[in-house]
């Protein structure tokens, strides 16, 4: 339950920051918690692989916005997000785990079996970066909503049955490729507005 | 390995002109080399050859081959047009990268990997679309597919992934819901109607050869992505036994196949013509895939295939006449080869006779008729509407007659249209060897939507 914290919060700080620096950090903090949270789904390797991509894609978007002051304002967007991220991610987890007979009890310290919190954080991450993608104004918040999405779907994906080590790789690039465009938009944004 | 070979040469090529891409001299004959090794490798395989990667199962089967090396071709005539007319050095990589990401998509198994690899294909273009970021809204229009593609690609793998974890005994409604949310999210990523703003902004303010890449290549990529996910995902069986999803399929595809028309035939300048008959076309073949049916499934995919290599035909064209034009408007005075192609393209975007795209289109129109009049009425009226868009190209392209007519000292546009025109031409003579590829998807696509 602690990572699941970790990752709620650490979502709102990145939504909620005005700095894109800032949010970057927030959304390594939210990576890191989130490869916790999936620590007994995957081998060691492929998780250091996944923290390799996050850790990059947030290098890269800290490196795009070239100095501590440059970011966009949320504004009601925050509020907005939150709100939407709260209502969604509750209606999904209810919408989907319907049919499933085990009861879903879940201890503050200590494994998760079940995958219940993995999946908590990957449809809190999934509505919140829907939320921040759809009401972004410039590529900033798009970029970070885009990754927030990225990181709720690693979760998703390290419960099925499949070959995980292509599908780490695969996601790990799409990170990198998603934080690499949205900080190419960045640059080209501000280049027009200083223009 | 064979199978992953000619994506991996790609993909290693792509990453070679990255690093000499400003080596213009070097990197367009590097790509165009490129793309020729890839087109013989695909072509020397054999259908449903196979083979794995990381674990992965690879399979090239005949609609993956023939839509490989129709995507490769097309792909060979855009880096073509970009050395010849208009060099762009970010274009070369990422042409390279596109034909890599196609070409993975056709010959992956699993649908979790192959909508991973299109939403990777389909975030690469960002870089050629942003041109003259000071004087044209060409951001504004990337970013906005940025963001459309981020949402579609999350959206469509998170579904595919609840749908593979899920335990078996879910109710209906689960995967009807699963199954929606795929469809929306492909509905994104193929601009269809009423997703289909970014395309719009795309198709006005970014170079013609990068929309080409887009409209061309990846578009079609992403409708055979979505086919295959389908019968690949397990949802089949539910979207079979549940009207509500087949409905969301028509509704979406009749509102794109109307709506595409309707802007095309009021289009303002030869870019868009393009561009909102590609949406139309793109939504008539989701009625066709709609339907379920063999005959619908094989005009979708055919009508796709074809309207990719057209777009490409006409975006060309266009673009030639737009940069012989300069400030005026663009005519067959300035470049007459190039508009001849711009028309002949036409006959093949709305599915003319003899050319190739016509049995898809009467296979669809046939099979949306038997499914609801209404349906067939409303794809009719909606190629009558494209028809009229497209006379109406002619009228503003050969409306004025000059007193002297004199071709263009270098016709790339007129000889690439002449040569896909030729292709589209002999593929209808011979429909079967076009056709039949497509027809062993659809067996398989209605064999998994009624397992045994």
């Amino acid at each position: 339950m602690i990572p699941l914290g970790i990752v709620a919060l650490a979502t709102l700080a990145a939504n909620g920051s005005r700095q894109l620096r800032y949010s970057a950090v927030a959304l390594l903090g939210v990576s890191l918690a989130a490869n916790v949270l999936g620590v007994g789904q995957l081998s060691a390797p492929q998780v250091a692989l996944e923290g390799c991509g996050a850790l990059v894609a947030c290098g890269i978007l800290y490196v795009a916005a070239r100095d501590n002051a440059f970011g966009e304002d949320p504004g009601w967007r925050l509020w907005l997000a939150t709100i939407f991220a709260a209502v969604a991610t509750a209606a999904i987890f209810a919408s989907l785990r319907t049919a499933t007979t085990e009861s879903i009890a879940v201890s503050l310290v200590g494994d998760d079996p079940g995958g219940v919190t993995a999946q908590v954080a990957a449809f809190w991450l999934l509505a919140s970066g829907l939320a921040i993608l759809v009401t972004a104004r410039s590529a900033v918040r798009g970029s970070l909503g885009a990754l927030l999405m990225v990181t709720g779907v690693e979760l998703l994906v390290r419960l099925v049955a499949a070959p995980q080590l292509a599908l780490s790789v695969l996601l790990a690039w799409l990170e990198v490729v998603i934080a690499l465009t949205g900080a190419f938009l960045i640059v080209n944004e501000r280049a027009v507005r200083e223009a | 390995m064979i199978v992953a070979a000619g994506p991996l040469v790609l993909a290693a090529a792509a990453c070679v002109s990255f690093a000499f891409r400003k080596r213009l001299t070097l990197v367009g004959p590097f790509s165009l080399l490129a793309i020729a090794i890839a087109f013989v490798l695909v072509g020397l395989t054999a259908p449903d050859s196979t083979g794995s990667l990381l674990d992965l199962e690879l399979r090239l089967g005949a609609l993956g081959r023939l839509a490989a090396l129709v995507m490769l071709a097309t792909l060979f005539v855009l880096v073509l047009y970009v050395v010849a007319e208009e060099p762009a050095y970010n274009f070369f990589p990422t042409a390279l990268a596109v034909g890599a990401t196609a070409l993975g998509v056709v010959t992956l198994t699993a649908a979790l990997a192959i909508c991973g690899v299109l939403v990777l294909g389909l975030l690469v273009p960002v870089g050629s679309f942003t041109f003259q970021v000071q004087r044209n809204r060409s951001v504004e229009a990337a970013t906005r597919h940025f963001a459309f593609v981020a949402l579609g690609g999350c959206m469509g793998i998170a579904a595919l992934a609840l749908a593979a974890s899920l335990p078996k005994d879910q109710p209906a409604t689960t995967f009807v819901l699963l199954a929606v949310i795929l469809v929306i999210a492909f509905a994104l990523l193929l601009a269809a109607i009423p997703f289909h703003t970014h395309a719009a902004l795309l198709a006005g303010e970014v170079p013609t050869a990068a929309l080409g890449l887009y409209f061309g290549v990846l578009v079609p990529a992403t409708f055979v992505a979505f086919a295959e996910i389908l019968t690949l995902s397990g949802l089949l069986p539910e979207i079979a036994q549940v009207v509500k999803v087949q409905d969301l399929l028509h509704g979406i595809g009749l509102v794109s196949a109307l709506g595409g028309a309707f802007l095309a035939s009021g289009a303002p300048d030869l870019r868009r013509l393009v561009v909102y008959s590609v949406i139309s076309n793109l939504g008539a073949s989701l009625v066709g895939i709609g339907t379920l049916s063999g005959p619908g499934i094989i005009g979708a995919l055919a009508g796709v295939l074809v309207t990719g290599a057209c777009a490409t035909q006409q975006l060309l064209a266009a673009g030639t006449l737009e940069r012989r034009a300069g400030a005026e408007r663009p005519s067959a005075a300035h470049a007459p080869l190039a508009a001849l192609a711009f028309v002949i393209g036409g006959f093949g975007m709305i599915g003319a006779p003899p050319l190739v795209g016509f049995p898809g289109r009467f296979f669809i129109e046939l099979i949306a008729y038997q499914f609801s009049p209404t349906t067939g009425t409303v794809l009719v009226l909606a190629t009558l509407l494209l028809l009229v868009g497209q006379l109406r190209a002619v009228i503003l392209l050969f409306g004025t007659t000059p007193t002297t007519w004199k071709a263009e000292p270098r016709p790339v546009a007129g000889v690439i249209g002449a040569v896909i025109f030729a292709a589209l031409l002999a593929g209808g003579l011979q429909p079967e060897g076009f056709l039949e590829p497509i027809a062993s998807f659809a067996d398989e696509f209605l064999k998994a939507m009624r397992p045994l």
